[in-house]
């Protein structure tokens, strides 16, 4: 019935301040913090996951999201600091060194609004989605350098976006593109979940449901689903084919606390949750309940992510099977493996 | 025609009765002017003297070396000058004021008279006035409030920000704080507790036996010693409502930590607040003091204003309160809660006990639980207000940018120390979780007493134990 997860490390204190995000990519697992440098981890050479490099002074007010593409080939990750700098980062394949690749334009008129909140890559590493304190989602050509799609969630976004809801948005505290490249999804401040269709570029489902605060939005792999969190302590599972609300996940108990924190699992079969009471959950979507709870920390967790699943033992000391790492305000690193076929 | 600024008596020395146009340096009448000196009898240790700053002489001899330029220049017949740097930000009479000196800030720049425009005119005239006041009052040693200064002018100034900037820019300019000028700002900040105040004249003012709200903090250099009598704690409040209530019901003697002393500067405190504050720290250094601000960005940066002083007002001295502890309240105050919730059996701990509630409060606190949320198994929390929603606000699109920028301001310095790091951090998360909480957040529906008793014991314990 249940899933076993056992710790497999933790790295102490990995950052000087706590853990803001994590984002994998198929060979290492990139943090970052309140402190101004991104660190680069091995998640294929050793179960100790050693740190491969220091991107020193990347954000100098500290960094709050980094993104990789899921399901992408790991050369691109994009960084936001709380100064509202966005830095796009290119790993060179054959040195397996990241470097900067550029930083996003800030608007010089002071109407448009210059900052950025949550970021999306989409599988192809190709375009950016950033999301903004007015309720905005902009959508960014990467190689191109040049910003393709304005989204507003404004007043009258629902009937197509009309210039009178420029900017009249709730924050947009969440962001997701499906990996198939077609739907962008995002979370707002004031409960709402909107989708868009990219060829289109317009809204195609305004989600309701969940009425407080969204932290997260996450497609599933096979782009058939849309999860949501945030204030409500549980999970809203969408359809993306009808825009339905097909099921909530949620702990049984008393009024469940903030998840900060969702991310879907290769195959999509599971849901990995993080909430800021401390405890990572590991849900059967399919079936509806959790099947995994574990409870390093009392502190907040920030942010939890799956690694990329391996067929073979990686290194020595790892087993085979799905990895999954959590982090937050106790500024460590907690690695957990599946407990199964080791 | 003209109005003349000069009629000054101490410009007008009798021996010279034709002198309009030619004037002499007064006499000082100093001598009588010497600071009050404690008398050598035995006082009781905790009767602190307040050291007197001795630089009105500097600003006296400051402003009369000015005047002695002004009759040299009436005397020859050149046009008057009188040497004026603005702050960049402030507002003036004339905006178009040449050279700049971006190096501090501050625009170099002076007044002529007669002038090149009206504006410069008037201009001369309103900082000729209040050298001249300020001048008065050094020689007479008294202090003179910049209220005072702008009712007794309306016209001449016509608002009351004109003279505070010109006042601070005086101050700046002579390179005096405004303090030495013996010009004051209309006294804001509020204290009350088992203190005795002994001004510098012979008066005393009890700041326990006031009503409710308060004593209005006197200026500094006014206050002769102080009586700490027996207290422990100093507690700045940012909000006054809190400060009355404390106030009120004489929690500055009734507190588990001991008595103290309350002091609130209303929001972003003045300068009065921060040199009495100041003076407390430099005569009293083994006095607690904390600070209790909102958890949100105008929160911090009171807080910010105390322990590091105010960006315009930086030439100011004396005015950082470095020993100021932050008691809260903090994001942990209001996210303590919700790992409470998920572990019931956690509220008997001993931290908790003093927020017991009845269970008819629980009841009505469960109204606006989660509609899917299945019934408890086990009892509920007896802490009611176990959610951050119960007592959290979003932050609003000006608090995000406000929050940014103190961020920046404390990423500005080079080296953080571990007061602004926790600054730091805490403006972070109050971003990550998008929430503010205000002091009401702690409280127990309105009585905040327990709260305080358990902070203020437990950091007297961690200070005795370093």
């Amino acid at each position: 019935m249940s899933k076993q997860y056992l710790t497999l490390h933790t790295v102490d204190q990995a950052h000087p301040t706590e853990i803001f995000s994590l984002a994998p990519t198929p060979n290492a697992l990139i943090s970052a913090s309140g402190s101004s440098h991104l660190l680069i981890h091995s998640t294929t050479t050793s179960p100790t996951f050693p740190l491969t490099q220091t991107l020193s002074n990347a954000h100098r007010l500290g960094c709050h999201h980094i993104t990789t593409a899921r399901g992408g080939p790991g050369n691109t990750f994009v960084s936001v600091g709380f100064g509202g700098d966005t830095k796009v980062w290119h790993r060179n394949p054959e040195t397996d060194q990241w470097s900067l690749y550029w930083t996003l334009p800030t608007p010089d008129n002071k109407k448009e609004k210059g900052d950025v909140w949550a970021v999306a890559l989409s599988a192809d590493e190709g375009y950016l989605a950033a999301t903004t304190s007015d309720g905005r989602i902009h959508v960014w050509d990467v190689l191109g350098k040049a910003k393709i799609q304005t989204y507003e969630t404004g007043a009258s976004a629902g009937g197509g976006g009309g210039h009178d809801s420029v900017g009249t948005g709730s924050f947009a505290m969440a962001v997701d593109l499906s990996r198939d490249g077609k739907f962008t999804a995002s979370g707002h401040e004031n409960g709402g979940v909107y989708v868009f269709n990219n060829d289109a570029g317009r809204m195609v489902y305004s989600l309701s449901g969940l009425a407080k605060p969204i932290r997260a939005v996450a497609f599933s792999p096979g782009c058939k689903r849309l999860a949501a969190a945030g204030n409500a302590g549980i999970i809203a599972i969408y359809d993306m084919q009808h825009g339905e609300h097909v099921a909530n996940l949620s702990a049984t108990g008393t009024r469940p606390a903030w998840i900060t924190s969702i991310d879907w699992n290769d195959t999509g079969e599971y849901l990995l949750s993080g909430s800021l009471d401390g405890k990572v959950r590991v849900w059967d979507v399919a079936r509806g309940v959790c099947v995994a709870t574990h409870s390093e920390t009392e502190s907040a967790l920030w942010c939890v992510r799956w690694l990329p699943k391996s067929e073979k033992v990686l290194a020595p000391g790892m087993g085979k099977g799905e990895m999954f790492v959590a982090a937050g305000a106790n500024r460590s690193l907690t690695f957990y493996r599946e407990a199964t076929g080791s | 025609m003209y109005f003349c600024p000069i009629r000054n008596q101490y410009l007008h020395p009798p021996s010279q009765p034709t002198a309009t146009n030619s004037h002499e340096r007064p006499s000082r009448p100093l001598e009588q002017l010497s600071p009050v000196r404690a008398s050598s009898a035995r006082v009781p240790h905790n009767i602190v003297i307040v050291p007197q700053s001795h630089s009105s002489d500097n600003a006296l001899t400051k402003i009369e070396a000015l005047f002695e330029t002004i009759v040299d220049a009436i005397s020859v017949g050149s046009p008057i000058t009188i040497p004026y740097r603005r702050s960049t930000n402030a507002q003036v009479f004339d905006p178009t004021a040449s050279a700049s000196n971006p190096r501090d800030g501050r625009h170099m720049d002076s007044v002529r008279f007669p002038g090149r425009n009206p504006q410069e005119l008037r201009r001369f005239e309103a900082l000729f006035r209040i050298i001249e006041i300020s001048h008065e009052a050094l020689l007479s040693g008294t202090l003179v409030t910049k209220r005072n200064i702008y009712y007794q002018n309306m016209e001449l100034f016509r608002s009351q920000s004109v003279v505070d900037d010109m006042v601070d820019n005086l101050a700046f300019t002579l390179g005096v704080g405004r303090n030495d000028l013996n010009i004051v700002a209309t006294a804001k900040g509020l204290v009350a507790g088992q203190v005795e105040l002994i001004m510098r004249g012979g008066s005393k003012i009890d700041c326990a036996e006031s009503s409710d709200s308060g004593v209005l903090l006197p200026s500094i250099s006014a206050v002769g010693k102080i009586d700490f009598q027996s207290v422990k704690w100093l507690l700045v409040i940012e909000k006054e409502a809190t400060f009355r209530t404390l106030s009120a019901s004489r929690y500055y003697t009734v507190s588990r930590a001991g008595s103290g002393i309350l002091v609130t500067g209303k929001g972003y405190p003045d300068l009065a607040t921060r040199k009495f504050l100041a003076a407390i720290h430099s005569v009293r250094p083994r006095l607690l003091m904390f600070a209790l601000v909102d958890f949100d960005p105008h929160g911090i940066s009171v807080l910010r204003t105390y322990q590091y002083g105010s960006q315009r007002l930086d030439h100011e001295e004396r005015t950082k309160v470095f020993g100021l502890r932050w008691l809260g309240i903090r994001s942990s105050d209001v996210l303590l809660n919700t790992v409470m919730t998920q572990d019931c059996s956690a509220n008997s701990q001993g931290s908790q006990s003093s927020q017991d509630l009845s269970s008819q409060e629980s009841i009505a606190y469960s109204v606006d639980a989660f509609e899917d949320e299945r019934p408890a198994k086990r009892p509920r929390s007896r802490r009611t207000k176990s959610h951050p929603s119960d007592y959290t606000a979003s932050l609003s699109e000006r608090d995000r940018e406000k929050a940014v920028s103190v961020l920046r301001d404390i990423c500005g310095t080079a080296r953080l120390d571990a007061t602004e790091r926790e600054h730091k951090l805490e403006l972070q998360r109050m971003l990550m979780l998008n929430i503010k909480a205000e002091i009401q957040a702690v409280d127990d529906f309105g009585d905040i007493t327990n709260w305080l008793d358990e902070r203020l014991l437990k950091h007297s314990m961690d200070v005795n134990s370093h």
